[in-house]
């Protein structure tokens, strides 16, 4: 069954997918091997082996099917994975989460509060069509349009207007100094499709009857409505670098976990995103490739009521004490990970000098497990014998294992702590529907970046934002983060961020647990990708090809 | 057949009646008896299918969460969008109003449009329901078959050692949950012995029964018990009876006594049993469609009722529900044709 997810906030997207996906038991395959004692040996790799040659056509399997292809409401793994390949943006998110020229060969902020982008020539859509300017003035004003309801509106929350400004200039004039507008041009807010077809295609636009029409290394060719969406090499893509080394990208969708292994340890298909956890031991006992790559994913716990125990910031640093999160991460996510005391990865501080990186994640709090010293927080605080309410859904193994264990750390340092089970569309709700949280004080996310600039996490938890889930305020933070927004140099902006963080890990408006690798799979027929987290983003199956 | 057209089922019941009238040679003439109760089976028909209508309608309402509100899934609106998504799947209509325009759109074959998909629901579902039709009918296939037989070898064998056994099997398959054998079925005929693929419903009708071998299976092994102990039990009771020990004495051959006055005799309660099978066949496939894969009504169902899509989620129960009281109409209608007893009364000679 594909459970919900969701994602929220200001451009931070919540995970919940793959590692549902991935929890499932896998009965009934193979005797499961002995559970490693230690934790699995792994490491990451940024370019698979290239391709010998071009190869006629690959199947891929996706834990769901898209809701819709509409860049407009692409922005979950399922949507955003297939589309990467068909649709091009302004800015083009790397495998190494830098932003480098798209579909606009160039970019300029002349002023505080404009973007000016000029288009790139010779691009043409998949109908052969030329893109224009009107194109991209089109294609971005849908965001701002209420009747489509765009789910990257909040990308655009600061637009005024987007307006033609010469032959093949588009300007994107602000209310506020926004940089983080023109950080989220990599990814889906800044795909551009024809101007024709939006108009031609209508309601239809982007379901399995509408399709698109888009300029990447791909055409869409086939969308057989919850059964396989077909890719075609488009002959007269643009960029001689990226032309794709397959004929044919198929992708078939599978739910369940096992049939997902299952058909990749058969061979029905030749690879696949986001492993499930149970299946990586078996994949790389076939001939094939499992490899590991940067994400930008942190799994955490969010805080959703300051109004209740969690409100004295020593209970929410004692719960984090109490919480093996060692034991966690080997039971969550089988040790494919690393434990985290922040709430970003250190793969979206590109545009910091080194020694801002380390800065920012040095001299962190640990939290170190410490039953003793929490309950004695927990007493400090005066909190003792007051109630916790952790909400989980059926959604996944690391949900279960996530949610045990906070209640049992919970009632290890003197809290009472009960687990509210909803339905994964309910759980959904929780990070868009305020009386979805009520009663609720702690639920578990995992929430991945789209864009390489760690204000877009750190953005989300200002006062009165959308997805500040537990209503968290600090006017320091607000402040910094506030100046953060409108700082142009982004190593200037990022030693504001690398303060946001170790504010953030002092008050732990959310608790941190670990951080885990992109996984990804290639059978014995194909080699070439890059494993990375951009593959929401980048056209990542142009690079593969055969073995 | 035309999901919720209320005009065609009428005809399409009628037909059937029809048809059985005119080979029946005992019952259902065309007798003013037999009419009015043709007439009041169909009567009856229409009015549970605009109860169920009512209920599948209203009990939308009954579940908490703003299906727009999960369109969005979680992401910041801007200020109008919800308002504006609103009003285009007409959810700001008073509910009354949206099931008048539900009814008069699903008389057309129109349920409005998905959520999720964004597209008309007949294109979703019209889409997914080859698949599901397909391995229904294979797994009745299989349950007819296999169910019958085995019924039949153990009511000829009663109270013999392949009698028994029979009768174990057929319990130790039944208590088999759908989705056990589905991996079970996978991991040892599509990943060891690489005979059938793992996944999909594959292209072209004879790929489509190809693909749906093991998941017809995994749904059959549940019901086969049921047609086999009902088959059994049936024809035991039939075997029993005096006019077949009166045939058998006259000299009859065993295989046309049998043939003649037991089997048939034994088909009523098979046959009611077969319409409760189809609603089970219908729900029994969502598991087995999702461990295999197949983009059939069941998956669409489980998917949908998760995402709040309730247009799609109404368009499939209605269907359900529709088939499974047309089946039971016609079985109602037929069943004297077959058995001539249970037109004329309690004829028990």
């Amino acid at each position: 069954m594909t459970p919900t997810r969701s994602r929220h906030g200001r451009r931070g997207i919540l995970l919940i997918a793959g590692l549902t996906a991935g929890a499932l038991a896998l009965t009934g395959c193979t005797p499961e091997a002995e559970s490693p004692t230690s934790a699995p040996e792994w490491e990451l790799t940024a370019q698979t082996d290239a391709p010998s040659g071009d190869i006629d056509s690959f199947s891929w399997v996706s834990y769901g099917e898209p809701y819709s292809l509409d860049y407009a409401y692409a922005f979950d793994y399922a949507d955003n994975q297939v589309l990467a390949n068909v649709c091009e943006s302004l800015l083009r998110l790397n495998p190494d989460y830098t932003l480098t020229p798209g579909l606009a060969e160039s970019f300029e902020n002349p002023t505080p509060t404009t973007w000016v982008y000029t288009i790139r020539d010779g691009v043409t859509f998949h109908d052969g069509t030329p893109l224009t300017a009107a194109d991209v003035v089109a294609s971005m004003s849908r965001h701002i349009d209420p009747a489509v309801g765009s789910s990257w509106f909040s990308v655009y929350q600061n637009v005024a207007s987007i307006e033609q400004t010469g032959d093949r200039e588009v300007t994107v004039t602000t209310t506020i100094p926004d940089t983080q507008f023109n950080q989220g041009m990599g990814g889906s807010a800044g795909v551009i499709e024809s101007a024709a077809t939006l108009a031609e295609k209508g309601a239809d636009y982007g379901n399995s009857t509408g399709l698109v029409n888009c300029t990447g290394p791909f055409e869409l060719t086939e969308w057989q409505s919850g059964e396989s969406i077909t890719l075609t090499r488009y002959d007269d893509y643009w960029d001689d670098s990226l032309k794709a080394k397959s004929g044919e990208v198929r992708f078939v969708f599978m739910g369940d976990a096992t049939a997902r292994v299952n058909a990749l340890k058969s061979g029905d298909v030749d690879g696949g995103w986001m492993l499930p956890v149970d299946g990586i031991a078996q994949l790389q006992e076939t001939s094939g490739e499992v490899s590991f790559g940067l994400s930008t994913a942190a799994s955490n716990l969010i805080v959703s009521n300051l109004e209740g125990p969690l409100g004295d910031v020593r209970v929410r640093q004692a719960l984090l004490m109490a919480l093996d999160r060692d034991g966690i991460l080997e039971a969550a996510a089988k040790g494919y990970g690393e434990v985290s005391n922040a709430l970003t990865t250190e793969s979206v501080w590109g545009g910091a000098s080194d020694a801002t990186r380390d800065a920012a994640f040095s001299d962190l709090e640990e939290y170190p497990y410490d039953v003793e010293a929490a309950r004695k927080l927990v007493e400090e605080a005066g909190a003792t014998g007051e109630k916790v309410v952790i909400a989980t859904a059926p959604i996944g193994n690391d949900f279960t294992v996530i949610s045990q264990a906070t209640v049992a750390a919970a009632q290890s340092i003197g809290l009472e702590a009960e687990i509210k089970t909803v339905t994964p569309n309910a759980y959904t709700a929780l990070f868009s529907d305020p009386s979805a949280r009520e009663g609720v004080d702690l639920f578990y996310t995992v929430w991945y970046l789209s864009s390489p600039d760690p204000l877009e996490m750190y953005g989300v938890l200002r006062t009165g934002e959308f997805s500040n889930y537990g209503g968290w305020s600090d006017p320091e933070f607000d402040a910094i983060a506030n100046e953060a927004v409108g700082i142009q140099d982004a190593e200037a902006r990022a030693q504001k961020s690398s303060e946001l963080q170790h504010i953030a890990n002092e008050q732990l408006p959310w608790l941190p647990l670990f951080t885990g690798p992109t996984t990804v799979y290639q059978g014995e027929r194909i080699t070439g990708v890059a494993p990375s987290i951009a593959y929401l983003y980048f056209p990542w199956a142009a690079t593969i090809g055969a073995r | 057949m035309a999901p919720g057209n209320a005009t065609a089922q009428p005809s399409t019941v009628a037909v059937a009646a029809q048809a059985a009238a005119s080979t029946g040679r005992a019952g259902g003439r065309f007798t003013a008896a037999g009419l009015r109760r043709v007439a009041g089976k169909l009567g009856g028909l229409l009015l549970t299918l605009f109860l169920a209508s009512l209920l599948v309608f209203f009990s939308r309402f009954l579940v908490p969460g703003d299906p727009v509100r999960f369109l969005l899934r979680g992401r910041k609106p801007s200020e109008e969008a919800i308002a504006q998504v609103t009003a285009q799947f007409g959810l700001d209509l008073p509910p009354w109003q949206q099931y008048l325009n539900w009814v008069a759109g699903a008389l057309h074959g129109d349920f409005g449009r998905s959520l999720q998909y964004r597209q008309d629901v007949s294109t979703v579902i019209g889409e997914r329901l080859p698949v599901t039709l397909v391995l229904v009918v294979m797994a009745g296939l299989g349950i007819a078959i296999v169910g019958l037989t085995a019924g039949i070898v153990a009511a000829l064998n009663r109270g013999k050692v392949l009698d028994r056994a029979t009768l174990i099997g057929l319990t130790v398959l039944s208590a088999i949950p759908s989705f056990v054998g589905s991996i079970v079925l996978i991991s040892v005929f599509a990943v060891q012995l690489g005979w059938f693929p793992t996944f999909g419903s594959g292209e072209g009708f004879v790929d489509t029964v190809y693909h749906l071998v093991l998941p017809s299976t995994a749904l059959a092994i549940v019901f086969v018990v049921l047609v086999g102990k009902v088959t059994r039990t049936s024809m035991v009771e039939q075997l029993g009876r005096e006019h077949v020990e009166v045939a058998t004495s006259r000299g009859l051959k065993r295989g046309t006594v049998i043939r003649r006055h037991v089997f048939r005799n034994s088909l009523g309660p098979i046959l009611t049993v077969s319409g409760v099978l189809v609603a089970g066949l219908l729900v029994a496939s969502t598991i087995v469609e999702a461990a295999f894969g197949l983009a059939g009504i069941g998956s669409l169902l489980v998917q949908s009722v998760d995402r709040l899509d309730f247009p799609v989620v109404q368009a499939i129960v209605m269907l359900v529900v529709t088939a499974f009281v047309v089946v039971n109409a016609i079985i109602d209608i037929l069943e004297p044709v077959i058995d001539p007893r249970s037109a004329a009364g309690d004829a028990a000679r």
